[in-house]
Parts: structure tokens; sequence; C-alpha cells
């Protein structure tokens, strides 16, 4: 039996997804709050945010997971919802954890999630085939999924979210608690699925993933979708700033407080992976840098270093939200 | 139908992969099963050896032993002889009867001069019902002659000549209390231990299905593989079918498994094939109910556990799956309240000889009804645990 021929959806300009307006409450807190967003075919989106800030509620209604409380989702055209079958038809979903059975066997899995988008037999051997290939897993089909390591799982994740062939793949943070050699095999595959015209949805709170995978980046905060861009067009909102990392120990919180009480202060906030950073934007950093340093040892700082760069998606973010992406 | 098949056979690929339930459900019950069936090989069929203490010689006695050795007792009455009573209370206490009748000396004489001379049984604690038997049977006897002496001193009262009574006495003797108890619907079987415990022990492991099928539903709610197939294009209804229909077929496996080795290697009996596959289906169908009842209760793996443990234990005590459920009248009610209660009534009467829906189609509607509850509960369970 072969599968139905469907029209490319996306195709002649069609935007491939369109958020609009879209609300979430969870009780009294709003998790997303007037989000709308536009995939083009083929472009890679990025949604950059912290921990919390509704990248994952907003990919849970985009997936027709989560009924928003306002505000539509169309793929293709098609709306979406918890019933939309003809709309999730089109998308692959990637969720943030393994989401695979881990006494299946590589194939099983990837034939057992194929299936559920009604894929003829014939083409979805061919296709598990190729996904096997694409994801680097074809020598270890036959093997359970609890055998493989934590890497080829990530991979194994992904694949299972492109045996259909969808339209839009949407991934949750698919880099989060993952080796670098997983992590660079990941995003090298995410830049193979854009230039081979597939609309990529990708989370993320990881500032470099964003610029090297994206088309276009939509900086999330607080349910609140604060800017969107392409990386160059959000890094020139900062275009006159300078970003200051100050690495010292102390109580780097009430200095970054004292901080924005500056008038050339845009941003400031505790950072870094040890808490041990103080991350500024700046106007003309060099001339505001005795001030810095003087208020630094007014307040006790142990300065280890200052580094003064240019802004980035990170410097983008801390003057728009006055916070750390990862603070 | 097909995304419903997709999911139900994922499910049951992982349930054969899973070398627990092949032992519940498949290798536990069989083997519980077989050893009831070896423990119990010798009382299945109902035997009473009997001890008779002849000190009369007279008629009288001989007509006792007689009624011991009757075509109606043949099969399940023998009778032993023993020359006193310290003889027979000897082969009682030793086991080599199970209880002895020792008509006294001067029995037969006591009869014809009006007086009364008991009769003694003596009985031992390990066979309290074939020691009833030696009394029953002793007890009729009795009045049976008792009877025959009325009939002979009424018609002496109505003025019958003496030397009638011999005559009187020997058509007295041909006389027969009438009947007072015919039994009417049972059948002829009797019902073997494996014909009862074998269903009995599958159904009790078959429950076990429940949580299986429970802590399945937590587990892919916590590994996201929920999320993953809700996010294809999968409706709600068809993922619910594919988890019942994987419950189901896991459950009727599992109790046709244990009636099929039950019939083949242990001997078990029922009058109507159709009727065991009836009940077990029917069975199924609770379990199923059951489950989804259990998922709507719990929140998490844990709790599906331990909820499905208390389900599973209450339902196999109320229902006799441990004991027969027929002890009490309190339990015989009790039992009405459960799936598995109803089936092994079904099973009782099959294996007693009763056929189609005679011995089916209350246990059916019993079974139907209780899974229409649940599922009734389970719905609005649901309903009411929606967000808002």
């Amino acid at each position: 039996m072969s599968d139905p021929v469907e029209p490319v959806p996306g195709a002649g300009g069609q935007a491939v997804l369109e958020c609009a307006h879209l609300v979430r409450r969870f009780g009294e807190r709003t998790a997303v709050d007037d989000v709308g967003l536009t995939i083009a075919p083929g472009e890679t989106y990025g949604l950059l945010g912290p921990n919390g800030a509704g990248k994952t509620t907003t990919i849970r209604m985009v997936c027709g997971l989560l009924r928003p409380d306002a505000g539509t989702v169309r793929v293709a055209g098609r709306p979406m919802g918890t019933a939309a079958g003809r709309a999730k038809r089109l998308i692959g979903f990637v969720p943030q954890d393994v989401a695979l059975y881990p006494d299946l066997t590589v194939r099983e899995n990837l034939r057992f999630f194929g299936r559920l988008y009604r894929m003829g037999r014939r083409r979805l051997e061919r296709r598990v085939d190729e996904v096997l290939e694409l994801i680097d897993l074809a020598g270890r089909a036959g093997d359970r999924v609890d055998s493989l390591s934590g890497g080829m799982r990530r991979r194994l994740n992904i694949g299972a979210g492109l045996v259909h062939s969808p339209t839009l793949l949407v991934l949750d943070e698919p880099t989060v608690g993952v080796d670098p050699q997983s992590r660079h095999a990941i995003l090298e595959s995410v830049t193979r699925f854009g230039e081979e015209g597939m609309a990529v949805l990708y989370t993320t709170h990881y500032m470099e993933e964003a610029e090297r995978l994206c088309d276009r980046v939509g900086i999330i905060d607080r349910g609140r979708l604060v800017a969107e861009g392409t990386p160059r067009e959000l890094v020139a909102l900062v275009a006159e700033r300078d970003r200051v990392r100050l690495t010292a120990g102390g109580d780097l919180t009430g200095y970054a407080q004292a901080c924005r009480r500056l008038a050339r202060v845009e941003g400031a906030a505790r950072g870094g992976d040890r808490g041990d950073v103080v991350e500024l934007v700046v106007k003309d950093a060099r001339s505001l840098l005795p001030e810095l340093l003087d208020l630094a040892h007014e307040q006790g700082l142990d300065i280890r270093s200052v580094e003064i760069d240019e802004p980035d998606l990170e410097a983008v973010f801390l003057q728009l939200t006055g916070t750390a992406l990862r603070e | 139908m097909r995304v419903v098949l997709t999911i139900a056979a994922k499910d049951l690929r992982q349930r054969m992969r899973d070398r627990s339930a092949w032992v519940i459900v498949f290798l536990a019950p069989v083997l519980i099963s077989g050893l009831m069936a070896l423990a119990f090989s010798n009382s299945s069929e109902f035997r009473a050896d009997i001890g008779v203490v002849d000190l009369d010689r007279g008629p009288a006695a001989t007509g006792l032993t007689q009624v011991l050795k009757s075509p109606q007792l043949e099969g399940t009455v023998s009778t032993r002889s023993y020359g006193d009573e310290a003889a027979a209370r000897r082969a009682v206490d030793a086991g080599r009867v199970h209880a002895a009748i020792v008509v006294p000396e001067g029995f037969t004489a006591a009869l014809r001069g009006g007086g009364a001379r008991p009769v003694t049984v003596l009985d031992s604690v390990d066979y309290g019902l074939q020691a009833q038997l030696a009394r029953a049977v002793t007890e009729s006897y009795v009045a049976q002659v008792n009877a025959d002496r009325l009939s002979v001193a009424t018609a002496v009262t109505a003025g019958a000549a003496r030397s009638d009574i011999p005559e009187l006495a020997a058509k007295a003797a041909v006389l027969r209390l009438p009947e007072q108890v015919r039994p009417q619907g049972l059948a002829d079987d009797p019902l073997k231990v494996i014909s009862y415990f074998g269903p009995s022990m599958g159904m009790f492991f078959v429950l076990f299905t429940v949580g299986f099928g429970a802590r399945g539903y937590f587990i892919e709610q916590q590994q996201g593989t929920l999320d993953r197939i809700a996010a294809a294009p999968v409706g709600r209804g068809a993922l619910l079918l594919g988890k019942s229909l994987s419950t189901f077929v896991y459950s009727l496996a599992g109790l046709a498994t244990v009636t099929l080795v039950s019939w083949l290697a242990f001997g078990a009996r029922w009058a109507d094939p159709a009727g065991v596959a009836a009940l077990s289906t029917g069975m199924a169908v609770a379990v199923v109910c059951l489950t989804a009842l259990v998922i709507a209760l719990a929140r998490t793996e844990r709790q599906a556990e331990g909820i499905a443990s208390v389900v599973v234990f209450a339902l196999a005590l109320l229902g006799g799956n441990f004991v027969f459920a027929a002890g009490t009248p309190l339990m015989r009610s009790l039992t009405l309240f459960t799936p598995n209660g109803w089936a092994l009534r079904g099973f009782t009467d099959l294996g007693t000889g009763v056929r189609g829906w005679a011995a089916v189609g209350a246990p059916l509607l019993g079974i139907a009804a209780f899974s229409a509850a649940v599922a009734a509960l389970t719905a609005l369970i649901l309903r009411l645990r929606r967000t808002p």
C-alpha cells in the first residue's frame, strides 16, 4: 500500500508556523504571555531564554500538547489543537529529555514512531534506514536502547522526530546535559536539516548555539517575547555598547545592583558557571572602567580579571532583561 | 485502527520482554494450581471408610450393615468389621477407618420389647465429614426402625390381633419413610479441586495485570513517550484503545494458558469450552476497566502500584480465589461485588457439569455490571480531574 502524496506544506512562501498572541497560565502564574512568532520554510528559528522563561510551554502549545488559554497556532495554515491530526502530521517533536522505549531496539523505536504517522510499510522501512544513517546508528539498529550511550540516545531521540519527514522540526533544548562530542554532532545535524530545507524551531539557553544555528532568534523572558530578529539585527540593538566581564570574589550580587545605579550601565547581572562573574552592558567601557573598578574596591571585591568584548546575544539579553541567560 | 494495533503491539512486545510478567501471569498460576491439584488429588472425590462393631448379631444390626452396603452408598462408603468397640476405637484413632458404628448387644431384642439401646458412632477430628455421614446413616436407619415400630403399635392400638404382629412388622419393614429432599438443578458431577483452583489462580495472577498496566502508563508518562505519542496524529481514543487492547490480550492469554494447562496436564473438567472462553473474556474486560480506574486514581507510578495491590488482594479475598467463597452467607454476598467471584461461580457450575447460559449467564451479567460500574467511576474521576 502506498502513502497518499500530499502537497508540500509551507511551499510557495506560506509560513510553516504561525503563532499569534499565545497565552498560557498555570493558576496565578502566566507562563506564556502574548507570544507571537512566525517561521518560514527552511528557516531555523531559535527561542532563546533562561530556564523557566516559557520556552517549553510555548513548544508544547506549538505541538498540540497543551491548549493555549488564548491565541492561535497554525502549522502550514492548518490550525493546531490537541486533536489536530493534519497539523500534527507536519511536526517532528524532539522533547528535552530522551523519550524512547529502553526495552525496544533502535529500529523498533523508529518504526513505532513512524507508524504513528501512518507511514506505509515500504516507505517506513526505507525512511528508518535513512534516519539510522543520518544519526549514525545504522550499526546499532538491532541493539536495545538501554544498551546505548547517553550521546547515542540523544541522537536517536532526534531521529525519532525525523522518521516521518516532518515539515517543521521542533527541538526542545536538545543539548542539555550532553557531552561536547555529542553536542557537536547534534548541532551539525540541525545545521544540515536547515540546509535541506526543513524548518526548525530550536529552544536553548545557550547563546552560542542560537548564534551558530539560527536564522532568526526570539528572546523570551518571563513568558514574554522581548525581541526578535536575526542575530546580527539583535546585536545591532546594543551596537553602541560594550560588554564587560568582571571576574571576582565577594558579594557580586550587591556589586551588580550598585552598578545598575550608574548612569552608563544598561544591564548588570551575576553570571558565570561558578557564579563568580558580573556581566555588564555599558556605554563606552573604556572611560567607565575606572569608575567600575572604584566601585568594586568600595564593595570589597577581590578582582581577578576584567574583559571588554564586542556585544553578542548574551549582551542583548542582558540589556533587554537586566539579567544573564544563565543567572 | 492501524494506530490502535501499533500501540497494542508495542505494549505487548514490551510485556513479553519483561520476565517478571511471564512468571506472574503464566508460570506462577500454572505452578500453584498444579501444586493444589497434587495436594488435593486424594480428596477430590469424597470417600468414607466406616468400621462396624456388631455386638448384637440380630436382624436389626444386620439391617444397619446392609444399609451401609446399599447401592446408593456404593463407591462412597466401604465397611470393615471389628470384634469389639476397643478395636474399632484403635482403628479410628489410627486413621485406618474414618469412623465406626457400634451396635450394642441386645439392640434387636430392645427393639422387639419396645426399649432403647443406643447405637454409638466413634469419630475422629480428622474426618468430621465421614463421621457426620456415619451418624446420618445410623440416624436414618433408627428413624426407619422407629417408624416401623410406630406403625405396628398403631395397628395394635386400632384392634389388630397380637398374633398378627410378626406379619405387620414384616410389612412395615418393607415400607420406607417418604422422601423429604429431592435435589433438583444440580449437576451430577463432583467438582474437582483443579477445576476450581485452576481458573481461580489464573484470575488471581491476571489481576496483577492491573498493576502492570497502570505502572506502564505512568512509566511512559515519566519517560516522555506519552507526550511523543500525543504529539503525533493519534487521538486520545486511539491511545486508550491501544493500551486497553494490550491489557485485554495479555489477560486473556494468561487465563487461556492456565485453563488449558489445568485441563490438559492436571485433568480439570468443565462442561462447556465456550462457557470457559466467555468467562475468561469477561474477566479480561474487567481487568481492562480496573486498570483504567487505577490510572485515574493514581498520580504516580508508586501510587498506582499501591492502589493496584490493594485492589488485587481485596478482590481475590472477597471473590474466593484463596478459599471457597460459599463458606458463609456474608462471603457469598460479598462475592457478588467482584468479577472474579462471579467468574468462579460460573467455573464452579461448568466444573459440575452445568452447561451453556445456565452456567455462565448470571456470571457474565455480573461481570458486565461490575465492569460498567468501574468504567463509569473512572470516567467520573477523569472528568473531575480534568484541568479547568
